[in-house]
């Protein structure tokens, strides 16, 4: 099997996140850095006591790849390979032929896909590579689990494709035990770190999909979990309104980025995977079992979240109710 | 040991006189007897509310618990729903050991209100039971102006400070409120055996703001002679969302650490007030959040001012300890300060735990500082992550559940994290107690890979 070399929108500038917020997140880093500057040791090396981070098994076998399996080879945009999303290795395509390529319909293999990624996969920090090499890991940031994505359909003929936004910190986070650190690294994320979804082709319209949260995440907080379709954006996340951004492609500077902060602070990167396993997966595992699995769980959820809103709260309000409020202009 | 059990002895006796002197004082505010309900009597019935026997207290409790539940069950719209959703009825509540199935309601419920006109909509769904006719005037009734049109009809709606900038709004009736204000009091005189002469809070006052931490110290009136608030302007919501969230801090931005001018009123006033009594044998009470109060201290100790109130004066801090921009600042150290600037011992400088979502309060011990939970009528849960109860002595999620809320169902996860103990390690008091500091539990929604390094890296900025 002859790979075929990434390709890159073809005549167009890629849609790279806006230098002025890159800048403005690296001027950032820098000046936490000259206030703090013995906190670069800590980035860089793990302490003597501190828990190090374990890759856990990969919950999935990956099947062998046979001659003749099915896979597009179309160069048309969002099916052709891109950087870090070469949908024609070998891997890519047994696994999407496992999942029902050519057999599902689009939208069944798109949602068989988005599940597989979404409960098999863990989120891991280290620098964009393959997507076979994130198939074989079982892990990865959220781009190399929506470039896995991404890849499996582009594999099955879907046309699929990337999304960012900036995510909002929620107000109870800037302000609720924000030390000074906190209030730093607040303002940095908030100008120079991109969430990500990805969206597919279904039937002429583009559908998103949040492959990246695995639901134990979400379950610890109480959220639903979102399906194929629904965006995270409101479910799950606040936008920086002016956001989002859409491409065939990952920008270069997305993995330079990702390399140098590994380079830089490879300890932060690991305490953070370490923090995801031991702390914001099993409690939310806990929940799912004990909610009677992911579905009964995301029913409950989704109960609860739309018997709290206020909205709901407001329209149920009994007219009877209602009457006892007058307002006089 | 003959003498300290004679002055245990008169000090229990002093104890039982100030019990009774208050309960007569706040007379006024107890129901006739023959119209008690179960919260009712869990509350108005024991001399002092951290000296019930456990069984005693325990079966009150039972009682008290089930039936607010049953209120809510039956005349709560949303709540009823809540309960269906999550298969619970009053008839499952049969023993103590139950009432761990009552549905809670995450604190963030009470936040998440509309603005503007369905605020009003949204507050009469919450509501348990009758409500008057509300009118409210305007075009554009702001967020008190709402407030204020279910006050003046004989409620008691009132809010929080909300270090977000997003109020949690709890709609009160007056029974309820004065409940709150009952368990105040008779939280303050159990550990506080002393009626002050002269009492300065450093709380808003309470007839300027729908603030529950100045609402709440109302009845300072009723219990003391001669009671002065130094925070003597209207504090309204606008007033209050600019001084706690403001722009600034959710660009995350360090806030000013610049005294307020405001903030130095205060302090001067205070000051005024300490030297006026300083030279008397007067008792005096100075109560207020720790941060005003350090503010105060720091200033006198930079004139190389002191006082020597000793036995005559007292100390009782409410609102949480965060100093400037969000540092801790232990409660021994602030003890510490007191001692030293004061003049006032340790045993005389209390903290007060409360929130504005519960109407029972707990109380710090003079002994060892632990915060004792009225457990008659307040039964507080301690939920690990994924909410479940926790035993004795782990770090957790505190969660109550509130008998005398009547108004609104107060079963409640709040975002404090605290550690339960089954008794006081120090005091002869039988009750379950919380450790002296409590926290807050770090943002727990959700976010992605960028918010989880965020975390690490701030942590990692402490050197």
């Amino acid at each position: 099997m002859t790979q075929v070399s990434e390709i890159t929108e073809q005549g167009q500038t890629s849609q790279e996140l806006p230098k002025q917020s890159s800048l403005a997140g690296g001027f950032t880093f820098a000046h936490m850095l000259l206030k703090k500057p013995g906190a670069l040791r800590k980035f860089r090396v793990m302490g003597p006591d501190e828990e190090r981070y374990v890759r856990p098994p990969r919950e999935y076998e990956i099947p062998e790849y046979r001659k003749g399996m099915r896979c597009c080879t179309s160069n048309e945009p969002y099916l052709r390979p891109t950087r870090w999303c070469n949908p024609r290795e070998p891997k890519i395509i047994a696994m999407a032929n496992e999942l029902g390529a050519y057999e599902l319909s689009d939208c069944e293999f798109a949602d068989a896909a988005y599940w597989f990624v979404k409960t098999k996969l863990v989120a891991e920090m280290l620098p964009l590579d393959s997507v076979t090499a994130t198939l074989e890991r079982g892990t990865g940031t959220c781009y190399h689990l929506i470039s896995l994505w991404i890849a499996l359909c582009r594999a099955a003929g879907i046309k699929a494709r990337y999304k960012t936004f900036m995510m909002k910190l929620p107000d109870e986070v800037l302000s609720q035990e924000m030390t000074e650190q906190g209030a730093m690294t607040a303002n940095f994320f908030n100008t120079g770190t991109p969430e990500g979804e990805g969206e597919v082709c279904i039937d002429g319209n583009w559908v998103v999909g949040h492959v990246a949260m695995r639901p134990e995440i979400l379950a610890r907080v109480g959220l639903p979990i979102p399906k194929l379709g629904e965006d995270a954006i409101g479910m799950t996340f606040k936008l920086v309104p002016g956001t989002i951004k859409r491409f065939e492609s990952l920008p270069r500077r997305l993995g330079i980025g990702l390399k140098a902060g590994t380079w830089l602070a490879p300890a932060a990167m690991e305490r953070a995977n370490v923090l995801i396993q031991t702390e914001m997966l099993p409690p939310g595992r806990r929940i799912i079992e004990e909610a009677g699995g992911i579905e009964a769980y995301d029913r409950k959820a989704r109960n609860v979240q739309e018997l709290f809103s206020a909205e709901e709260i407001t329209r149920r309000t009994k007219a009877k109710r209602k009457q006892v409020v007058k307002f006089k202009e | 040991m003959q003498l300290n059990n004679s002055r245990r002895d008169m000090s229990e006796t002093q104890d039982v006189r100030h019990q009774a002197k208050v309960s007569e004082l706040l007379a006024d505010y107890i129901p006739p007897q023959d119209t008690w309900n179960p919260a009712d009597e869990a509350l108005y019935q024991p001399a002092d509310p951290y000296r019930v026997s456990l069984e005693e207290a325990q079966d009150m409790q039972l009682k008290a618990i089930k039936f607010t539940f049953t209120r809510h069950y039956r005349n709560n719209d949303f709540y009823h729903r809540y309960c269906e959703m999550r298969d619970i009825t009053p008839d499952d509540i049969k023993t103590n050991n139950n009432l761990d199935k009552i549905p809670l309601i995450p604190d963030i419920v009470f936040k998440q209100h509309p603005s503007g006109k369905d605020l009003a909509y949204w507050i009469v769904g919450i509501f348990t039971g009758d409500l008057p006719k509300i009118v409210v005037e305007g075009a554009n009734p702001t967020f008190d102006d709402i407030v204020n049109a279910f006050n003046t009809k004989g409620l008691a709606v009132m809010y929080t400070s909300g270090t977000s900038g997003r109020f949690s709004v709890i709609p009160r009736d007056m029974k309820t409120f004065r409940a709150a204000e009952y368990a105040l009091a008779k939280s303050r005189a159990s550990m506080v055996a002393q009626t002050d002469d002269h009492v300065l809070l450093l709380f808003p006052n309470p007839a300027r703001t729908n603030l529950f931490i100045g609402r709440v110290s109302s009845l300072s009136y009723d219990l003391f002679g001669d009671v002065h608030y130094a925070v003597d302007s209207a504090i309204t919501a606008e007033v209050t969302q600019k001084a706690m969230s403001g722009n600034e801090r959710l660009s995350g931005r360090m806030p000013s650490s610049v005294q307020s001018e405001t903030q130095q009123k205060i302090v001067d006033k205070t000051v005024q007030w300490l030297e006026r009594y300083e030279k008397t044998e007067e008792s005096i009470r100075l109560g207020g959040p720790p941060f005003m109060l350090v503010l105060v201290m720091n200033a006198l100790q930079k004139d190389g001012k002191r006082f020597d109130f000793g036995e005559r004066g007292n100390v009782l801090t409410a609102g949480g300890w965060k100093i400037h921009e969000n540092a801790r600042f232990p409660h021994a150290d602030f003890r510490k300060q007191v001692q030293n600037v004061l003049g006032i011992p340790e045993a005389r400088c209390l903290d007060l735990y409360g929130l504005c979502e519960s109407n029972g309060f707990m109380m710090q011990c003079p002994e060892g500082h632990y915060l004792h939970a009225p457990y008659t009528y307040l039964k507080p849960l301690v939920l690990d992550d994924a909410l479940m109860p926790v035993g004795y002595g782990e770090w957790g999620h505190f969660a109550f559940l509130d008998a005398l809320a009547q108004s609104y169902p107060g079963f409640i996860i709040s975002g404090d994290l605290v550690r339960l103990l089954e008794r006081c390690p120090v005091c002869d008091r039988p009750g379950p107690v919380f450790e002296p500091e409590v926290h807050r539990a770090k943002g727990e929604e959700v976010r992605g890979c960028a918010e989880q390094l965020r975390r690490i890296l701030s942590q990692d900025l402490v050197e």
